[in-house]
């Protein structure tokens, strides 16, 4: 059994205050067990709860680089910035109301004073409620280590419970999210045993408007696979089509049937299956609506 | 009724003690002592496992002080000791001698100069195990036939008793003829219910800091509800006079129950630092308390016979409760749960069937009700089912057979009974239906929306205190030294526990009230201990205002009464011709003789004058039995939103009635019921502590992320919990006070539910009815209906 009250391992800690002083932190031990901390959130739970063996630590929350949020065509966010940051930024809550509604529905305002966009990313659980958001509004990451750095979407970063492509020399040094199209409905939807808990299931979903008709779309579910899960053969349902009300129900229920949930504490995968159908439906509407489109 | 002008009971209190908001307020786990050693425990990684050997020489060799089962007292004890010995079941020492019973079960603990040391030179430790059995985890399994045995024997008082299939203890109660009662019914109906265990989640995780002194006694500062029990169960396991024991008073950060017996971890903290030969200080993580205690859950069979005109004939319960690894009270809780069954209405013919047993889990002990909750949601989810049959509004039903004035109430368990003397039950029902618009109900079957809205009443009821005409197998009795210091301030020494509610608030209310003097300036709040109180057995079952205000209100008295005399020298006049009464622009209480008021004296200038003449301290030490134990009453109407396409609930309104008597303080009475409303929610619709099937861990790893209560953003808002209280005085209690903590909590559950049949018109047996539970039945329900239709 653990103990919780302390951090029972002992570990090097560096408090770097330049990119390139973390990155040659990181080329150094990166045959060694080395960790970047951002809001420890996440990693330092796992510290305690799940004896994550860590010999060198690296503070990245001194780095001046990556501690600010750039609003040029699109959002560019460095990795130390906190999601508190995030939630009070007019451009975040009007133009990506999905993440907006992500961020909010995640945990009470002291954590979220400590974690960060690129953390949940990184921490990669199934459940993270920035992801889905982040994965409809096609975003990307800039991936950097003292050989370089290489740009990659969001969706192609994440490999499992847990993992990411990440290399040991490398970090993940901004959020790059493009710009929306002028008009695209988005809509985040979160359900959990009490209004701050991880979610049983969340999604986001993002719908572009010509018309009547839905230009593109995506369909993002956490919480109920591996990672995060795009509907894909539900989006094609949308896809091009003249948006009406029982097109959203199959959508929904097509989504219903691309999801692979299982039974966990949270919940089981009997209810995640009814359950994602519903929310699916729900917030296709709402989405549908901020994208200016008429209800049928 | 007497109805009395009272210059502090019944005011809203201006919190004065406010070191909780401001973080000054100490705890077990704030006390420090130069030269301390920090410990941590060990905890078994299986749930039913005999122990071959323990060593931990490695651990010892890095600098740490352990203990083994080898190193503590042979002394079998139940840590819980409110009933009297000869009714007391023992089957534990300070750590297991021969096997672990529970998964996380405290093994061996190491002391060092850090908890950081201390852990590491746990990890060294070797543990040789001898047989393992599969835990058996479910009240079915540990009563087969072939299930291994958790005990081959236990003690009853003295006695040695041989342990069958697992049974811990059992207790069957008849009055009346059941059978006959049956056969006079026009309807009886059997229904199974059941609830939970849940994980008591106060904030303060059990904590010890344990000194030993230089003339061989101890301090011990420790979360506990009773310092006196505590001490004498320290005596008892380490053989020390009671004198050199002793144990501090100390703020609970909550309990919910969970503190009434020692808790497992203080003699493992008075072990430690009587081989450390040093202060040792050991603090629960969240996970050690995770596996430690949970609430008792119970099964329920009832089954009720009912003439058509709604007059009971006959009920028959039958209960289990699965107890997990040790028995700490399950012989007085079946006595309780059999109490507050035969309590609620008048069944005529009853009889009960109660049986405890032993399973390989977390130890399960009180919290708030005590049982009370568990049958209450059996009984008024039974009321309920019979008023449809009956085609009678559940209220009525209610106002035809509750337990009222002049009736009999067993307090506590067959043995404690008393005449109840006051009773808001109609009042309650009446009013509370009022305001909850109850006459704009409709049935379930008139329901079409996606959003079905429903309302649900439960009532219930709790003891107030333990006390009967006759002493029971229950002790209670509490006590106070009271004294008027040499200004006029009041010093109030009592070794009863605040868990929070703010019984010291409502003591000290009560002193002032009798002496007069501004609540301000009565010392209640710390500096106290075992040493320098009388006994006092206990916070718990909702005896605080009751018991332990009667007992400060007796002494008081008795202080009211030296003083008069005193002060009747000073005014060369009779006692009985003076007046104290309190002067709120002077801030002091007074006593002037009856026709000439401009004459009075403060009662500082009098208590001066009997210090500076060396008169004396004008003081004066008792302990009190209450001879009742009035049943506090509650009712809950619960709306309830149900979303059909998520099984999702809501609740957007609660009108919550109370019957406490007179309220001490209304706003600490008003939180009490909202705060255990809030518990409720958890129990009716979200919490259950979830086992491993194979190797008998806790799902959640005794951890708060996988492990919800309700929080703030579950609740009505604020202005949508409506809480009333009834008008009634209990000629028994101070200034016609009872209780109210743990009936506030009784018939959340069953209320919920009862609102939640009538929306969506499925009846629910077990809780909690989460969403998951709800939208699977919906499904069936509606795949039922189409069948029917030919679907
Ligand atoms: C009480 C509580 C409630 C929570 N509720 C929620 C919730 O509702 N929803 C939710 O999604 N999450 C929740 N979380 C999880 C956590 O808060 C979030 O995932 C948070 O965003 C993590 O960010 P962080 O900065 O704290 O990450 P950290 O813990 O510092 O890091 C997480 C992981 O990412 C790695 N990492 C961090 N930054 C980088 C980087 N720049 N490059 C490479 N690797 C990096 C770390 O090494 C680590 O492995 C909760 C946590 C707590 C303690």
């Amino acid at each position: 059994m653990h103990n919780t009250r302390f951090l029972t391992q002992e570990f090097e800690y560096f408090v770097p205050h330049t990119l390139s002083e973390a990155l040659d932190l990181l080329f150094t031990y990166q045959d060694k067990r080395t960790k970047i901390l951002a809001g420890g959130t996440d990693l330092l739970v796992k510290m305690k709860t799940l004896g994550i063996g860590v010999d060198y630590l690296i503070n990245i929350n001194e780095i001046s680089e990556i501690k600010n949020v750039e609003l040029d065509k699109g959002l560019k966010i460095g990795a130390a910035v906190k999601l508190s940051q995030l939630e009070k930024m007019k451009a975040v809550k009007e133009e990506y109301p999905a993440l907006y509604e992500g961020i909010t529905s995640m945990a009470a305002i002291a954590i979220r004073n400590m974690a960060t966009l690129v953390g949940n990313i990184c921490n990669a659980s199934p459940a993270g409620d920035t992801i889905p958001p982040l994965v409809v509004y096609g975003a990307k990451l800039r991936i950097v280590s003292k050989k370089g750095e290489r740009v990659i979407p969001l969706e192609d970063f994440i490999s499992g419970v847990g993992e990411t492509i990440l290399k040991r020399d490398e970090l993940v040094s901004q959020v790059i999210i493009p710009e929306p199209y002028k008009d695209l409905g988005s809509a985040f939807c979160k359900k959990g045993r009490v209004k701050a808990d991880i979610a049983k299931i969340n999604l986001a979903v993002g719908i572009e408007r010509d018309g009547d008709i839905c230009r593109d779309c995506r369909i993002v579910l956490g919480s109920v696979f591996s990672k995060t899960l795009r509907a894909y053969k539900s989006e094609e349902i949308l896809r091009g089509k003249v948006i009406k009300d029982d097109l959203i129900i199959s959508a929904a229920k097509r989504a219903a049937e691309e999801i692979k949930p299982i039974d966990d504490v949270r919940s089981t995968a009997e209810y995640r299956n009814e359950l994602a159908r519903v929310m699916v439906e729900d917030t296709l509407h709402i989405a549908w609506e901020r994208a200016g489109g008429k209800r049928w | 009724m007497e109805k009395e002008q009272y210059d502090f009971i019944g005011q809203p209190l201006e919190i004065k003690n406010i070191g909780k908001v401001t973080g000054k307020e100490l705890y077990s786990s704030d006390i420090n002592i130069p030269g301390q050693l920090y410990a941590v425990i060990l905890r078994s990684p299986h749930a039913h496992a005999e122990i071959k050997k323990v060593d931990y020489s490695e651990a010892v060799k890095v600098g740490a002080v352990c203990i083994g089962p080898q190193d503590v007292p042979e002394i079998i004890y139940n840590e819980r000791i409110v009933s009297i010995p000869e009714k007391t079941y023992r089957d534990r020492t300070v750590l297991p001698k021969e096997k672990v019973r529970h998964k996380g079960e405290a093994l061996v603990a190491c002391a060092a100069e850090t908890e950081e040391k201390a852990w590491a030179a746990l990890q060294k430790i070797k543990i040789e195990w001898g047989k393992q059995w599969k835990p058996l985890l479910t009240l079915e399994k540990a009563l087969s036939d072939d299930a291994p045995p958790i005990y081959d024997w236990v003690y009853l008082g003295e006695e040695k008793l041989k342990v069958k299939n697992n049974i811990a203890c059992e207790r069957n109660i008849e009055v009346g003829d059941v059978e006959e009662g049956f056969r006079e019914a026009d309807i009886v109906i059997e229904k199974t219910f059941h609830t939970q265990r849940v994980y008591h989640m106060q904030f303060e995780t059990k904590s010890a800091v344990c000194v030993p002194e230089a003339d061989g006694g101890i301090t011990v500062w420790t979360t506990s509800q009773g310092i006196h029990n505590v001490r004498i169960l320290l005596g008892n396991i380490f053989n020390l006079p009671l004198s050199k024991i002793n144990i501090k008073r100390i703020t609970l950060g909550g309990s919910f129950g969970s503190s009434i017996q020692m808790n497992s971890i203080t003699p493992i903290c008075v072990a430690l630092a009587l081989k450390a030969k040093k202060p040792v200080k050991l603090v629960s993580s969240r996970e050690d308390d995770f596996y430690d205690h949970a609430k008792y859950p119970l099964k329920t069979i009832l089954k009720v016979g009912v003439k058509k005109d709604g007059t009971f004939t006959a009920a028959h319960c039958r209960v289990w409760v699965e107890i997990g690894g040790h028995n700490i009270q399950a012989y007085p809780y079946l006595g309780c749960v059999a109490g507050w069954f035969a309590s609620l209405y008048k069944w005529k013919n009853i009889k009960y069937e109660g049986t405890a047993v032993y399973t390989n889990k977390v130890p399960t002990c009180a919290m708030q009700g005590y049982g009370n909750p568990q049958i209450n949601f059996a009984v008024e989810s039974m009321i309920d089912i019979l008023a449809e049959e009956l085609k009678m509004d559940p209220i009525n039903l209610r106002l035809k057979n509750y337990v009222g004035k002049g009736d009999e109430f067993w307090g506590q368990g067959p043995t404690v009974r008393s005449i109840i003397r006051s009773c808001g039950v109609e009042e309650m029902l009446l009013e509370g239906a009022k305001l909850a618009q109850w006459e704009k109900r409709v049935p379930h079957y008139q329901k079409k929306e996606v959003i079905r809205k429903g309302m649900g009443v439960a009532r219930g009821f709790h003891t107030s205190g333990t006390g009967g005409p006759n002493p029971g197998e229950v002790i209670d009795y509490s006590g106070a030294t009271i004294k008027i210091n040499e200004d006029g301030s009041v010093d109030v020494l009592t070794a009863l526990m605040d868990l929070g509610g703010g019984t010291w608030d409502a003591l000290a209310k009560i002193v002032a009230e009798v002496l007069k003097v501004p609540f301000e300036k009565i010392g209640i709040y710390n500096g106290i201990d075992t040493r320098s109180t009388v006994f006092d057995v206990n916070t718990h079952a909702t005896r605080g205002v009751y018991c332990g205000g009667g007992a400060v209100k007796f002494v008081a008295e008795k202080v009211k009464e030296i003083l008069l005399n005193y002060a009747a020298t000073l005014f060369k006049d009779l006692p009985e011709n003076l007046v104290l009464s309190c002067n709120k622009e002077l801030g002091q209480a007074i006593i002037y003789p009856r026709e000439i008021p401009e004459n009075y004296k403060t009662i500082g200038e009098i208590a001066e004058y009997a210090h500076t003449t060396s008169w004396g301290t004008l003081a004066y030490t008792s302990t009190l039995r209450q001879k009742n134990c009035p049943p506090c009453f509650i009712t809950h109407f619960v709306e309830v939103e149900v979303n059909t396409r998520t099984g999702e609930v809501k609740i957007p309104r609660v009108v919550i009635m109370g019957d406490s008597g007179t309220i001490i303080n209304p706003n600490l009475w008003e939180g009490q019921i909202i705060g255990a409303f809030s518990r409720g929610l958890g129990f009716g619709l979200l919490e259950e502590t979830d086992y491993h099937p194979e190797d008998g861990s806790l799902r959640c790893k005794g951890l708060v992320t996988d492990y919800k209560i309700p929080t703030t953003l579950e609740m009505p808002k604020i202005e949508d919990i409506i809480v009333r209280s009834a008008h009634t005085y209990e000629p028994t209690g101070p200034f016609g006070a009872k209780g109210i903590g743990e009936a506030a909590l009784s018939s959340v559950g069953p209320a919920i539910a009862n609102a939640i049949y009538n929306a969506i018109g499925i009846r629910f047996y077990e809780l909690p009815i989460t969403p998951e539970k709800i939208l699977k039945s919906l499904q069936e329900k509606e795949e039922n209906l189409r069948k029917r239709r030919g679907e």
